[in-house]
């Protein structure tokens, strides 16, 4: 008995025995057959055969399926994704992880559902960035549905930084946005003037300053931010910037209300100002002059 | 002639001529009744020490010091100022043992003391004189500053000590502001973590409340789990059951030693 349980292939044959229907067997036993299926992967596991224990995992799944366990078998399509990041076999993570999460979805477990999401969106950050911003998004879907907006936080600044990794800097700091929407419908003021700021700073970094700006004035409608620490270290760097006063930028991206943001955003800020200050300035003129015959001629 | 020998001699001479001692004179004379001799000899003395400090202030080379004793000295004349209407109040009484011509000769103390007070330097240059300085000062002197606008040419120079001074004022400030600003720095770490505390802790509140119902539930579900075991354990080990057990097998023995012993 001991070499037959120690050798995880005899397992898996032993196991396929009984699922598979056949003359002498009309009912697949698959209590049994999981029971195998799952020593035999965690076997693999040991020795480091990470295609075999994905396959054994992904059998130990369905097996848990056909006992309508769906947790057990979320749990397994889990740990089969997890051997297929090692594998680097990015797409069959995606779709190992999706799946889990739908199982966790059966069972009602949303947050466990949004888990299995970000788990995998984290494995495919680095070999398919939009695939993993996909997942990332799936997973603060299914978090807001269900009412759980604080874990998303965490979500949405990965996603961002994914982002920003990629150079997308406009829809980066539209997700920092949707960070505070949702720190907002927490009462997490903190997390929400943080993230105002790191979008306003991203703005900045995309050298569109108008953009920086119209978020300064959209937030500045929330009063937390507009009397918050984060809201005033704003309205000083965008008239920093308006002024093209150089030191006094740099300045403040030294201080220590920068510093507590997110690492990705302060290596951005450290990095302003980005482009020639000067050229927003003369820009930022130039549209104030044409304004300026407008208001004297119109009437209306 | 030995020291001791002097010192008798002229302990003598001033026992001889005790009566000449104006000083002492006033004060035997003074008796313990006498509020308005008792007071006014508080402020004759007030009046010397006060004359005294100026001597001592006008000889000073700290100019710090200076500062203080003449800021005493005026204290003490405003004092002595505003008592004076109470000597006064004193000195028209009638008391008994007193000849007419002291009487009057009080008023007149009286009236002198104020003179006096003021005539005591406190380091402000000598005031023009106040015509009809007899009246009670009732109305409050104005109020000026240390000099009266006629500065001397070496009056804003600085001396070696008054820049030494201010270098190290300026070296305490600077090294003042910076500590403030390191400590300024750590309270900005110590609010973002506290904030970011917070909202963690807002965070685990939902889940720790999903926690205590799950474990809620499955401590009923266990409860009555062991209930049920408990039930089903005693059914199957009662001692019924093993009586009955025990009887039937002493049955079915009788029943095969009773056929092996017709099939012997």
């Amino acid at each position: 008995m001991a070499s037959s349980s120690s050798d995880p292939q005899n397992l898996i044959t032993k196991a396929d025995n009984l699922t598979t229907l056949s003359f002498t067997r009309w009912n697949a036993d698959w209590i049994n057959a999981t029971v195998l299926y799952e020593q035999a992967a965690n076997a693999f596991k040991i020795a480091k055969d990470y295609e075999r224990a994905k396959s054994a995992y992904e059998k130990a799944s369905k097996g848990q399926e056909m006992l309508s366990s769906p947790w057990e078998a979320a749990k397994n399509m889990e740990s089969a994704g997890a051997m297929s990041k090692e594998l680097r076999n990015w797409r069959e993570v995606g779709d190992f992880y999706r799946r889990a999460s739908e199982l966790y979805i059966e069972c009602g477990r949303s947050q466990a559902a949004s888990d299995a999401l970000a788990k995998g969106a984290r494995a495919l950050e680095d070999s398919q960035p939009e695939e993993a911003i996909k997942l990332y998004t799936d997973a603060c879907t299914i978090l807001e549905e269900d009412g759980g907006e604080q874990m998303t936080f965490d979500l949405y600044r990965a996603a961002a930084s994914v982002y920003i990794k990629q150079e997308k800097y406009t829809d980066a700091a539209s997700f920092l946005l949707k960070l505070g929407l949702a720190a907002d419908k927490c009462n997490a003021t903190n997390s929400q003037t943080k993230a105002y700021l790191s979008a306003i700073i991203v703005y900045l970094y995309a050298q569109d300053f108008k953009q920086a700006e119209k978020c300064y004035n959209d937030c500045s409608q929330i009063d937390g931010f507009l009397r918050n620490d984060h809201g005033r270290c704003a309205s000083k760097l965008l008239t920093a910037f308006k002024d093209g006063d150089i030191e006094e930028i740099k300045r403040i991206t030294q201080s220590s209300i920068i510093s507590n943001l997110d690492h990705v955003i302060i290596r951005l800020a450290r990095k302003l100002p980005m482009g020639d200050v000067n050229a927003l300035k003369a820009n930022s003129d130039t549209i104030k002059d044409e304004e300026e015959p407008l208001d004297e001629n119109d009437l209306t | 002639m030995s020291v001791i020998d002097i010192l008798t001699r002229v302990n003598s001479i001033c026992k001889k001529y005790d009566r000449y001692d104006v000083v002492k004179q006033n004060d035997s004379n003074f008796s313990a009744d006498d509020a308005f001799a008792k007071l006014y000899s508080v402020f004759d003395a007030d009046i010397e020490v006060a004359l005294q400090k100026a001597e001592t202030a006008s000889k000073e080379k700290n100019r710090a010091s200076t500062v203080a004793t003449n800021a005493e000295i005026r204290r003490t004349k405003a004092r002595l100022l505003e008592e004076i209407p109470k000597l006064q109040r004193l000195a028209v009484k009638k008391v008994k043992g007193l000849s007419s011509q002291e009487f009057a000769a009080r008023n007149d103390l009286v009236l002198s003391l104020p003179e006096r007070i003021q005539a005591i330097p406190d380091g402000t240059p000598a005031a023009p004189k106040q015509t009809g300085g007899w009246g009670a000062s009732a109305s409050r002197p104005e109020i000026k500053f240390d000099s009266d606008g006629r500065f001397k040419d070496g009056y804003f120079e600085q001396t070696k000590e008054s820049s030494q001074f201010r270098e190290e004022y300026e070296m305490r400030k600077m090294k003042q502001d910076q500590g403030l600003d390191v400590i300024a720095e750590g309270l900005d770490t110590l609010k973002n973590m506290a904030h970011d505390m917070n909202e963690e802790f807002d965070k685990q509140v939902p889940l720790m409340d999903e926690i205590d119902t799950k474990v809620d539930k499955a401590s009923s579900d266990l409860k009555n789990t062991n209930v049920k075991l408990k039930d089903t354990v005693t059914q199957l080990r009662s001692s019924r059951n093993f009586c009955i057990d025990i009887v039937l097998l002493i049955i079915i023995l009788g029943i095969a030693a009773y056929l092996y012993n017709v099939l012997k």
